[in-house]
């Protein structure tokens, strides 16, 4: 405790924050405080002036009368956000035309989805939100419409999480898009949609998803508490709350587990993990997460248990080979020549001959490219697409064999294991897994095995102490925790009985012995 | 809020005391227990597991009486606050003059073997360093982290064990009685020095959920280890004969002549990968412990910090003998007197609570 | 933030450290030179041995087409040192890479040395350096090492090192060489029990070999001619105490393989003489060993007994006298024939290793300990002296299971 206040102390001395002149905000603030008016002439003032009309084009103000009230009425609404049609035959015609001598507000618009409110600030919001505002002279409450109608993809294909078999539709967008591709997984009145306002500027708006029969109310209190801590001015994605959920964001693997797989989020859910999901991000964060959640794919399960095993056993393969396969070749070329079987090592020193370059500098070298080449294939337009990869992989590696740069077996090595992480479909834990195969390099050229094998140790006792909102980072195969023992291989479907326990979920069976 | 009420399992405490006490097999133990023994050093671990039985669950039985009481609250409760401390301050030192001399061997196998030039203080450094950190963190991880590497170990060492059966004749176990039962005997006695490390295990069972757990664990571990130690030593006798008394590290030799085939010729670095990393929780486990107990005798609370600075010390004093000879003599001296030390203290402390009194007050408790 | 910063430059400092010092056991792939073979002679000068090193060259064959490199795939290098662990050390004035044992897969030691007492010690060494590994093999050859290595210039393969593979390996499945590594030397030695064989080896083919059977050469005798190299390799050398007495030919190492369960024998060819008439050619048969020889001792007499029994399957190839063996008579008379002639051939081994070598050769001594309750008892029945005034009975259990094709008279052409 007192040594981390010492050295806050010394670095504050440093690092002093910048100063900045700030303009004070603070009419604008009083202004959202105070209630609206019964004036019609003082609304239309106030609400120009806030939304900026006519100079902000797309918020539109439309006068008119009301003929059964006859008042005078207008309504301000965002047309970028809104459903214009809608609105212009459920609200404005019904107002203008309607006959009947009197009648609320409610009665004679027909659209669906109505409230009142009072408060400048939140019909502000509101309004910013989508929600069409009408105001009517003399009247205390100012009518809201729910006529949100946000521009977007339609539900399509998943690109970053591809399977062979099973669904293929993937989140988008719209967060009602995706709040309806999970509820039409689980229908059960005991899903539960709660939205959280998470930043001040921005307002963008969190969804929390889960079963409230099965979920923990600890940790979903810890997530609601957690976000309401939150005190920024934006956050405009689901990857950035993610960084700010986090409880160790600067650590080397990730804690919670992000898809865009709208099966893989149900299934998640039916355990009892909780669901965030946000506007204008085609994803969602489940929480709490553990290590297996991240390597395990929906495509184990969907195949028969044979294929989806076979499936399973060789993405565990791979990770080995992506992490320790170059590490290995420098400990065992450079330190324990012995392990070659002779030919093998007479074909390696032939070649190496006339390599310029000690075997570690080869290595990293191309380890650098491949990461060079893999980032560019990425980004790269789709017409020269496919050109790249030639170039990239084929032509370069082929020349600077030949030009006796690099020595064929390290072409070979690299290759196996950027293919290998390939394997790894989760985007974090494959940037995780490939930055500590650099670290692995390292330490396997500074001691050889016994190197790599002190830092895979020492990495271990570091996941081991990782945690996901309370939940280990192993669970459920230490910590012992009942589960669906679905970790390393997966059983027949109905053999798995338990949901995890570190949830400490509310209904532990998911079938009965029957 | 769920780490605190989180506790070991029985699954992390015996890979916990396996590989703690498995790691003996495959250091220079064998060699010692063969120069005493000749061809019937297998029979050793059994014998001595045999003699170490009663005083072993005499101890358990005083320890279960005290739920969520390590052995050095025990003995201060028992012996009284002078006598315990000494005697917790006796099982400190051997402690850890057993760590500092285990270390500096284990170190010594990596130099001798594997990297003949670089310095020893470095490989030594690796070692302490990688342990202080895995201490640090606390036993709840270090289960975990051995529960993961556990079978991985027992599959690799039979693996070991059964690929060297190539080359070995089941027949030089014979004679059976090697030099005759009397000796047989006497070394087993001086052989209860491999089970210490069950003695020191004890300081840990707070930290265990329950006691059938404790009771449980213990004894699969200690029926474990019997058999993987016996078993080691007869499949080295089985194959390197009489020449085991020269051979000063049987397991690393074994693993260095053992191929899978004329096209795969040498494998030796898989096995030791795994070597290493049950090498790596045994210290880790002793660090702790002997943290645990350091802080008991001079009443500190977090041993969070301490843990680093025995490391230090650890290391100096293993630095301190110049090669290996001088260690295994000095080992010598430490290993024939800790299994009787070990032993007198554990029924001196069931007499003490029988004196006391203490089990029929437990056994009102219980009917109360 | 802050110590986040910290840390990232405490870690790069840590790898440019690691790349630029550190790593003192490291050693690039191409900058050590591979000795495959070591050569031990005696040397005119007192106290010296005369080492000879065959280095391999990793270049040749290497490259698929894009080599042809006119390199030798070897280098033969002697020299006199004191031992040969220093060796490595002299030997880089001349070679320009680091030498490294770590693939040396055999050890040659001249006949003339290996007879000298001073050979133990050499040996010894060979326990010392970490890199040479105990299942290196040892073998004897008839000169000097030296020599032997120079005439070596196998046709067929690249690299010297698989040369030595295979012949080792075939010569040790067929029975004719002895499976002679460092660590049987050693284990041997200590045991002082019983007797140690070697590889015998030679390059040079005798001057007028006389013609034997099949497998009673020693190296050098196999009267072979036309475009081959003259290495051979059969026959044994035999050790007591760690020192060469005596030479066993290709038939005497056979049997003794046969007799020591520990070997990797596999199907060995022999010929058998014909029972059916003298006029004709000798029975080719294939003997397989499929399981343990069963031995029974019995050691409380004043003269011990040893009966041993060795199950063997044979299958008959070939039927110089045409015989038809579907009857019984017939098979009868060879099953006799083979179980006779492997009596005799045994016995008569054990007779010579009685005799003249004064020992066993193979770990015998094993299977008579198992008759002791302790050490000291086995130590003072003595079976050094026991083994020598010990009556050895032999007995072959043999299955014939395959007669080959029977044979059916020809037609003569022309009626």
């Amino acid at each position: 405790m007192m040594k981390k206040t010492i050295l806050n102390m010394l670095l504050k001395k440093f690092n002093t924050e910048p100063h900045f002149n700030e303009k004070s905000n603070q009419k604008e603030i009083d202004l959202k405080g105070q209630d609206i008016s019964r004036n019609y002439e003082d609304n239309l003032e106030i609400f120009k002036s806030i939304f900026s009309v006519p100079k902000n084009t797309d918020v539109k103000v439309r006068e008119f009368t009301i003929r059964s009230l006859d008042r005078r009425a207008f309504l301000i609404f965002i047309s970028t956000m809104v459903d214009i049609e809608n609105i212009q035959e459920t609200i404005i015609e019904k107002l203008i035309k309607s006959e009947q001598p009197s009648g609320r507000i409610q009665d004679i618009t027909s659209y669906s989805m109505e409230k009142t409110a009072t408060n400048i600030g939140e019909i502000t919001e509101l309004i910013t939100g989508g929600i069409t505002a009408l105001f009517i002279e003399g009247y205390q409450e100012c009518y809201l419409f729910e006529t949100t109608k946000t521009r977007g993809r339609g539900i399509e294909k998943s690109e970053n999480e591809v399977i062979v078999k099973g669904a293929k539709e993937a989140f988008n967008e719209k967060v009602i898009d995706n709040i309806a591709l999970l509820r039409k997984k689980i229908k059960n009145e005991n899903l539960i949609v709660e939205s959280q306002v998470v930043s001040k500027r921005s307002r963008n708006d969190v969804f929390l998803i889960y079963q409230k029969d099965l979920a923990n109310d600890e940790i979903l209190e810890n997530i609601k508490d957690k976000l309401a801590a939150l005190d920024t001015d934006k956050i405009l994605d689901l990857s950035i709350l993610e960084q700010y959920l986090e409880e160790r964001p600067r650590s080397l693997f990730p804690t919670i587990l992000y898809t865009e797989r709208p099966d893989r989020a149900a299934s998640f859910i039916e355990e009892g993990h909780i669901i965030l999901l946000m506007s204008n991000s085609p994803s969602c964060l489940v929480l709490p997460s553990t290590f297996w959640a991240m390597l395990h794919s929906p495509e184990d399960h969907y195949l028969r248990t044979p294929y989806g095993n076979f499936i399973r056993i060789l993405r565990f393969m791979a990770i080995f080979i992506a992490a320790f396969s170059t590490s290995f070749y420098i400990a065992i070329t450079n330190y324990h020549v012995g392990m070659i079987p002779p030919d093998l090592l007479m074909a390696i020193a032939g070649t190496r001959e006339r390599v310029p370059f000690p075997s570690v500098i080869e290595i990293f070298m191309m380890e650098i490219a491949f990461e060079l080449i893999r980032e560019a294939g990425l980004r790269v337009p789709s017409p020269i697409g496919p050109t790249i990869g030639i170039v990239g992989a084929l032509i370069l590696g082929q020349a600077a064999v030949q030009a006796n740069v690099i020595s064929p077996i390290v072409i070979i090595v690299i290759a196996l294991s950027g293919l290998s992480s390939f394997i790894i479909s989760d985007t974090s834990l494959n940037f995780a897994i490939r930055i500590s195969r650099f670290l692995f390099i390292f330490a396997a050229g500074t001691m050889g095995i016994y190197g790599a094998t002190s830092l895979f140790i020492f990495g271990l006792f570091y996941l081991v102490s990782l945690e996901s909102f309370g939940t280990p980072y192993f669970a459920p195969m230490t910590p012992h925790f009942i589960s669906s023992k679905d970790l390393i291989i997966r059983h027949l479907p109905f053999t798995e009985r338990f949901r995890p326990g570190y949830l400490k979920p509310k209904d532990i069976a998911r079938q009965r012995k029957g | 809020m769920v780490l605190q009420q989180r506790k070991l399992g029985i699954r992390e405490y015996v890979s916990i005391s396996i590989l703690m006490a498995g790691a003996k097999a495959t250091e220079d133990t064998p060699t010692m227990l063969y120069k005493g023994v000749q061809n019937a050093a297998w029979m050793i671990p059994i014998l001595a597991a045999g003699i170490f039985f009663i005083p072993f669950l005499l101890l358990n039985k005083t320890l279960l009486l005290y739920q969520n009481k390590d052995l050095f609250s025990v003995i201060v409760k028992l012996l009284g606050k002078y006598i315990g401390t000494c005697v917790c301050l006796l099982i400190f030192l051997i402690s850890s003059i057993g760590i500092s001399f285990d270390t500096r061997t284990y170190t010594n196998i990596v130099r001798t073997f594997y990297f003949p030039t670089t310095p020893t203080f470095v490989i030594y450094a690796i070692l302490m360093a990688v342990c202080a950190y895995g201490a640090k963190k606390g036993i709840h991880h270090i289960g975990s982290v051995s529960y993961l590497i556990i079978f991985y170990f027992v599959i690799f060492f039979c693996i070991a064990l059964m690929l060297s059966a190539q080359s070995s004749s089941i027949r030089a176990m014979f004679p059976i009685l090697g030099p005759g039962p009397f000796k047989i005997i006497k070394d087993s006695v001086r052989g209860l020095s491999l089970f210490a490390d069950f003695f020191l295990l004890t300081m840990i069972i707070p930290f265990i959920r329950s006691r059938k757990e404790v009771r449980k664990g213990t004894w699969i571990s200690y029926l474990f280890i019997t058999f993987q130690l016996s078993v080691a030593v007869l499949v080295y006798i089985c194959l390197f004969d009489t020449s085991l008394g020269t051979i000063g590290y049987p397991f690393h030799t074994l693993i260095r002549f053992i191929s899978l085939g004329s096209y795969l010729p040498n494998v030796e670095i898989i096995f030791f990968v795994i070597w290493i990393l049950s090498a790596f929780i045994r210290f880790t486990v002793f660090l702790y412990i002997n943290g645990m107990m350091f802080g008991h005798i001079f009443k500190i609370k977090d041993i969070e910090y301490l843990i680093p600075a025995l490391a230090m010390i650890y290391l100096l004093i293993g630095s301190m003998p110049e090669s290996s000879i001088e260690i295994a003599q000095s080992k010598l001296v430490v290993i024939a007197a800790v299994g009787p030390v070990f032993t007198i203290i554990s029924v001196i402390l069931w007499l003490a609570a029988v004196l006391r009194g203490e089990f029929k007050h437990a056994k009102n408790r219980n009917s109360m | 933030m802050q110590k986040t910063g910290i840390v990232c430059k405490g870690l790069l400092f840590l790898v440019v450290v690691c790349l630029l010092t550190g790593c003192w056991d490291r050693k690039e792939l191409e900058d050590r030179s591979y000795v495959i073979g070591l050569g031990i002679d005696k040397s005119e000068h007192k106290g010296e041995i005369k080492v000879t090193m065959l280095l391999a060259n990793p270049e040749v064959g290497s490259m698929q087409g894009g080599g042809g490199s006119t390199e030798k795939p070897r280098e033969v290098i002697s020299f006199d040192v004191n031992d040969f662990i220093a060796a490595k050390g002299t030997a880089n004035a001349i070679i320009s890479r680091k030498i490294s044992y770590e693939f040396l897969r055999i050890i040659i030691v001249s006949e003339a040395y290996a007879k000298e007492k001073r050979f133990v010690n050499t040996i010894m060494d060979t326990q010392m350096d970490k890199e040479i590994r105990q299942n290196t093999y040892l073998a004897v050859s008839k000169e000097n090492a030296s020599d032997y290595f120079l005439e070596n210039k196998p046709k067929m393969e690249t690299r010297p090192h698989k040369y030595f593979q295979y012949m080792v390996d075939h010569g040790i499945e067929n029975g004719m060489i002895p499976d002679s590594t460092l660590f049987r030397y050693f284990k041997t030695l200590e045991r002082g029990t019983d007797l140690y064989l070697a590889m015998y080896t030679t390059a040079k083919k005798d001057k007028n070999p006389k013609s034997r059977t099949e497998d009673e050469y020693m190296a050098g005798e196999v009267n072979a001619s036309g475009e081959l190299d003259d290495t051979q390799f059969i026959g044994s050398a035999v050790f007591k105490n760690g020192v060469m007495i005596n030479k066993l030919s290709g038939r005497e190492t056979r049997i003794v393989n046969i007799l020591d369960d520990t070997t990797d024998i596999k199907d060995i060819l022999v010929d058998f003489p014909n029972p059916f008439s003298n006029k004709e050619r000798n029975f080719a048969a294939r003997i397989m060993k499929r399981e343990n020889n069963k031995v029974k001792m019995n050691l409380k007499r004043n003269k011990p007994q040893i009966i041993i029994t060795i199950p063997l399957k044979v299958e008959i190839m070939t039927n110089p006298s045409m015989v038809v063996f579907a009857s019984e008579k017939n098979r009868r008379i060879i099953k006799q024939r083979i179980i006779s002639e492997l009596k005799v051939l045994n016995e008569k081994f054990f007779r010579k290793s009685q005799q003249e070598l004064k020992g066993v050769p193979y770990p015998l001594p094993l299977y008579a300990r198992r008759y002791f309750l302790t050490i000291q008892e086995f130590e003072k029945f003595n079976w050094g002296k026991s083994f020598l005034k010990a009556d050895i009975i032999v007995k072959p259990e043999v299955e014939i299971i395959d007669y080959g094709k029977q044979p059916t008279k020809p037609l003569k052409v022309g009626g």
